[in-house]
């Protein structure tokens, strides 16, 4: 039984802090990605999990042992890289070997090994080729075929599909789930990619300026975000001002609006922060407005409309074709019981 | 004999994705850009050829100075003049001598500047540009100032200069700004710190990492550095005088001046061989292991064995 904990893990790079006080635990066999912008502190949380920098306060514990001093090398840890990592010099399969080799494992249980764990990635046909005649989704693969091939306690992986093209990135990130979950493996899954994360994670950690905004299962983080931060970095947002009318509403322009809680003195000014899918096209007693945008995306059409009211334009999403045209005259209704209120300082 | 630097190519292309166009695409060059490339590129092998061309007919042709000319083209070439040096006890004493220096000298710059170069790269990235300055030092402080220093430390460190190989740590300084621009550019040309991170997660030490990940992609770079200060070494004259050390060049000298017609073709022999060594490299660093074993005949082999011991017990 593997489990991964950072227990008030502190990292300062000179005067800049990329890690206030991380807690952070990973249960057996979970996938938790750490989403948030660049210089967040996700990677180095991800590179203090592997060894590669080491925690100024804090501890690392893999199966509840310390092992925040133990270097790198002495970690049995599994990682993949941005970057694509494989070894220039060496094929397919002598990369995959490498972990095994340095582990003094024989030849013979050597090369089974590594035939089966190609064969999980499904690149058996490559194995004699080198990573310049491979392509890019392979070579991840690749990486990750070498990563799982030591049998490692825990899998890292720091934002391995942010290099590949956009089909690419689909198709191996649900092959690393299909493994991980196959495997049952540990897995610390850095990404920037909210996408990526909510497809991917059993639990999603939204971390910016170092700390952890808040760690919650994909649906919970989108449905429910714990601060305007997350919910503006997972899934669009619209903002619209508003003002405080009571312990359950707000007022948007003329029109009250209900929402969950609301934290702020009456009457005080305030952001309100609405998933595109929680606004709809309404015949009577919406905001009234004009549309300016059209955009047909397969599955659904998303509108741009400006609010006379408020002179902001928001996104609004229709199911299907919405046989609206630009210049059109529509009336928006709001669904703010998961809105985030957020004060205006 | 200065050797000319020349920025190795690493291993194969590379695997990342490269921003801009591929080479070859885009607008077609105008005729005139088509031209300039050739005519810099015959003007330079015409640079390049007739010094030695014309040394070659100095050496090689058995005809007065005064009458060489266009008539004389092809009238008594003979090797008798290079040969001749090939009976002197002397040169070989020399030579052997010279490649002691050189292999010395390429150890120690291996040894001392591959581990530096990686550190600075991984570690200290902000004093790259320093550490570029002071190994460019040799080129612009000339031998002869290194020389005055020799003389001055000379009396305190005798027991050390008396020795033919104390000529080593001096050839490792005058080899500094091309052994460190070759190590410098094949590190660049690496993603040195995910190949690094790379090897220690899957539990390679600091050893292992050297020898299996960073030595085999530096192969280019390290060959180049080690022929530049081969050739370094095999061409320096000004220290070897000083400490009256009879490495190859001074032999050369001296040789030159007892029969000048075969000594300067000794040094078209000198001149020659280098250049086949450098194209010598450059084939060298493209070829890939012939020996190397398929992994499909690897894991045959491991099922066979595998069976053969399941069908013993």
């Amino acid at each position: 039984m593997t489990t991964l904990d950072f227990v008030s893990v502190r990292k300062t790079f000179g005067p800049t802090v990329a890690l206030e006080s991380l807690d952070l635990s990973v249960k057996e066999g979970e996938l938790i990605s750490l989403l948030g912008p660049s210089g967040c502190g996700k990677t180095t949380a991800l590179r203090i999990a592997a060894g590669f920098e080491f925690a100024d306060s804090g501890a690392v514990l893999v199966s509840n042992a310390d092992i925040t001093r133990t270097p790198a090398h002495k970690r049995n840890m599994g990682m993949v890289f941005q970057s694509y990592s494989l070894f220039p010099n060496l094929t397919v399969a002598n990369n995959v070997d490498f972990g095994l080799r340095t582990r003094k494992m024989n030849a013979t249980d050597r090369h089974r090994r590594v035939a089966e764990i190609l064969d999980l990635v499904q690149l058996i046909h490559l194995a004699d080729r080198y990573p310049h005649q491979i392509s890019g989704g392979q070579a991840q693969r690749v990486a990750l075929a070498r990563a799982l091939a030591v049998q490692p306690e825990v899998l890292l992986l720091d934002e391995p599909l942010s290099a590949l093209d956009a089909k690419v990135r689909t198709t191996l990130r649900d092959e690393i789930r299909r493994i991980q979950t196959e495997l049952g493996i540990t897995t610390l899954f850095v990404t920037h990619d909210q996408e990526e994360a909510l497809a991917i994670s059993d639990r999603i950690g939204v971390m910016s300026n170092g700390r952890l905004e808040q760690l919650d299962t994909p649906r919970e983080v989108y449905r429910n975000p714990s601060s305007a931060f997350v919910a503006r970095f997972v899934g669009s947002m619209n903002e619209l001002p508003a003002t405080v009318a009571g312990n359950h509403a707000v007022r948007v322009g003329e029109h009250a609006v209900m929402v969950s809680q609301t934290t702020q003195a009456d009457g005080s000014p305030i952001r309100l922060l609405v998933r595109p899918e929680d606004l709809r096209l309404v015949d009577d007693g919406g905001l009234p407005g004009t549309v300016t945008t059209c955009t047909f995306q397969g599955s659904a059409t998303v509108l741009g409309v400006r609010l006379d009211v408020l002179d902001v334009v928001v996104a609004v999403y229709v199911a299907g074709i919405a046989d609206l045209a630009p210049g059109e005259r529509v009336e928006v209704a709001i669904d703010g019981q998961r809105a985030v209120c957020e004060s205006i300082s | 004999m200065i050797p000319v630097v020349v920025e190795p190519e690493i291993g194969g292309p590379p695997t990342a994705p490269t921003s801009g166009a591929p080479l070859g695409v885009g607008r077609p060059r105008s005729r005139f850009g088509r031209l300039v490339p050739n005519v810099v590129l015959v003007v330079s092998a015409v640079f390049f050829a007739m010094p030695l061309l014309a040394l070659a007919r100095f050496a090689l042709q058995n005809v007065p100075t005064v009458l060489l000319g266009w008539d004389t083209l092809f009238d008594k070439w003979s090797l008798k003049g290079v040969t001749g040096v090939f009976k002197e006890e002397q040169f070989w004493a020399s030579l052997r001598l010279s490649l002691k220096l050189a292999f010395g000298t390429v150890l120690i710059t291996l040894f001392l500047l591959l581990p530096t170069a990686v550190w600075v790269h991984l570690r200290v990235p902000k004093a790259r540009s320093f550490v570029e300055f002071v190994t460019v030092l040799p080129y612009m402080i000339p031998a002869i100032a290194l020389v005055a220093g020799i003389v001055v430390i000379k009396p305190q460190a005798r027991w050390f200069l008396n020795s033919d190989l104390s000529l080593i740590p001096f050839y490792v300084v005058l080899a500094l700004p091309f052994t460190y621009r070759s190590f410098d550019a094949g590190l660049k040309a690496l993603d040195l710190r995910t190949l690094v991170d790379a090897s220690r997660s899957l539990g390679a030490g600091w050893g292992t990492t050297v020898m299996k990940v960073l030595v085999p992609n530096l192969r280019t770079s390290i060959i180049y550095a080690s022929f530049l200060t081969a050739a370094v070494v095999m061409g320096e004259y000004t220290l070897a005088d000083t400490l009256l050390i009879e490495s190859l060049p001074p032999f050369q000298q001296k040789f030159v001046g007892r029969e000048p017609q075969a000594g300067y073709g000794v040094n078209l022999l000198a001149l020659v061989s280098t250049t086949l060594l450098f194209a010598m490299v450059a084939l060298l660093t493209r070829k890939r292991d012939p020996k190397r074993k398929t992994f499909a005949r690897a894991a045959a082999n491991a099922a066979l064995t595998s069976d053969k011991a399941q069908n013993n017990t």
